[in-house]
């Protein structure tokens, strides 16, 4: 049997993540959450794409271009799914297409977007979708979206 | 560790409850999962659930004096609605995390709104009623979450 394959999509602004005062790690960067999250799929048996893109243009095109070339989907907008109601649109529309194949699809944030000072930091907005969402747990976030994902997929 | 998981309106009618959104389970099978996979490490949880906003205060409040190391609210449809709840979580010292089923900001208007959100270290939704599990899981197992509840 093949492995289940998925994409990690991390947005705008993430390969620093100095600014980010999180739970897990003092001195957190994309690549301790890399390897975490490849550890996590290894051990699981699923097969793992991790990017990163500054350009929010390039992102949603890897997402759209992408789709069928993978079971699920792990996405961390950052606070960009709202930057711009094109982007807002291009977002939902991608995610309901993800999420009509009925695969999972799960949006991540390293920190609690709640919190005040955070007023950028929207939830994903795809109404009809089927999206999750883990926010403020560190680079545990991505664990426990993975975690999730493969439950998801194993059920399916 | 010690994990209280707190459940509010309606979650007693799991199972039975618009399973289209809220899934079959009933909250006995999934109290029953999460205190398997706690136990097996020698962590303790404390399933709840009351249809009473006051009581779900004095459980918050329960677990300040009894200093319970974590808990997992799902509050249900007080997330939108209690402000008694969020000032309560904020005197909670301990790690917190909100639960939901569903996805509220996929929902109706009047979801997207949570005052306990502000109020906890993490949110978790939308992962049916596997969430749970899946938060208790992740609790027990990475010491560093543990040691950043008091």
């Amino acid at each position: 049997m093949n492995s289940n394959k998925i994409l990690i999509l991390n947005g705008p602004g993430l390969a620093d993540l100095s600014n980010c005062n999180e739970i897990g790690h003092d001195n957190l960067t994309l690549d301790i959450v890399q390897e975490k999250c490849s550890e996590t799929c290894k051990i699981l048996g699923l097969e793992m794409d991790f990017r990163q893109k500054d350009d929010e243009a390039e992102l949603l095109r890897v997402l759209i271009d992408d789709i069928d070339s993978f079971d699920a989907f792990i996405i961390n907008p950052v606070g960009h799914s709202h930057s711009s109601s094109i982007n807002q649109d291009m977002y939902s529309s991608a995610i309901n297409k993800i999420s009509g194949q009925n695969k999972p699809v799960i949006e991540v944030h390293i920190e609690n977007i709640f919190r005040q000072g955070k007023k950028n930091h929207k939830p994903l907005q795809a109404l009809g979708s089927s999206v999750g969402f883990v926010s403020g747990l560190g680079m545990y976030s991505y664990v426990l979206a993975i975690n999730a994902v493969n439950k998801q997929l194993n059920n399916n | 560790m010690n994990i209280y998981v707190i459940n509010g309106p309606n979650i007693n009618l799991l199972g039975t409850r618009e399973p289209e959104i809220y899934g079959k389970e009933t909250l006995e099978s999934i109290s029953k999962k999460c205190i398997e996979i706690a136990s097996k490490d020698g962590h303790d949880v404390t399933f709840m659930q009351s249809n009473y906003e006051g009581e779900i205060v004095d459980w918050i409040q329960n677990a300040i004096t009894k200093k319970v190391d974590a808990i997992v609210i799902n509050a249900a449809a007080y997330t939108h609605t209690s402000i008694a709840i969020h000032d309560a979580l904020k005197s909670y010292s301990g790690y917190k995390v909100e639960l939901h089923i569903s996805n509220p900001h996929l929902r109706e208007t009047f979801r997207h709104i949570s005052y306990i959100s502000s109020a906890v270290d993490t949110i978790v939704a939308g992962l049916g009623t596997d969430g749970y599990s899946h938060v208790i899981e992740l609790l027990v197992r990475f010491p560093v979450l543990q040691n950043k509840a008091k």
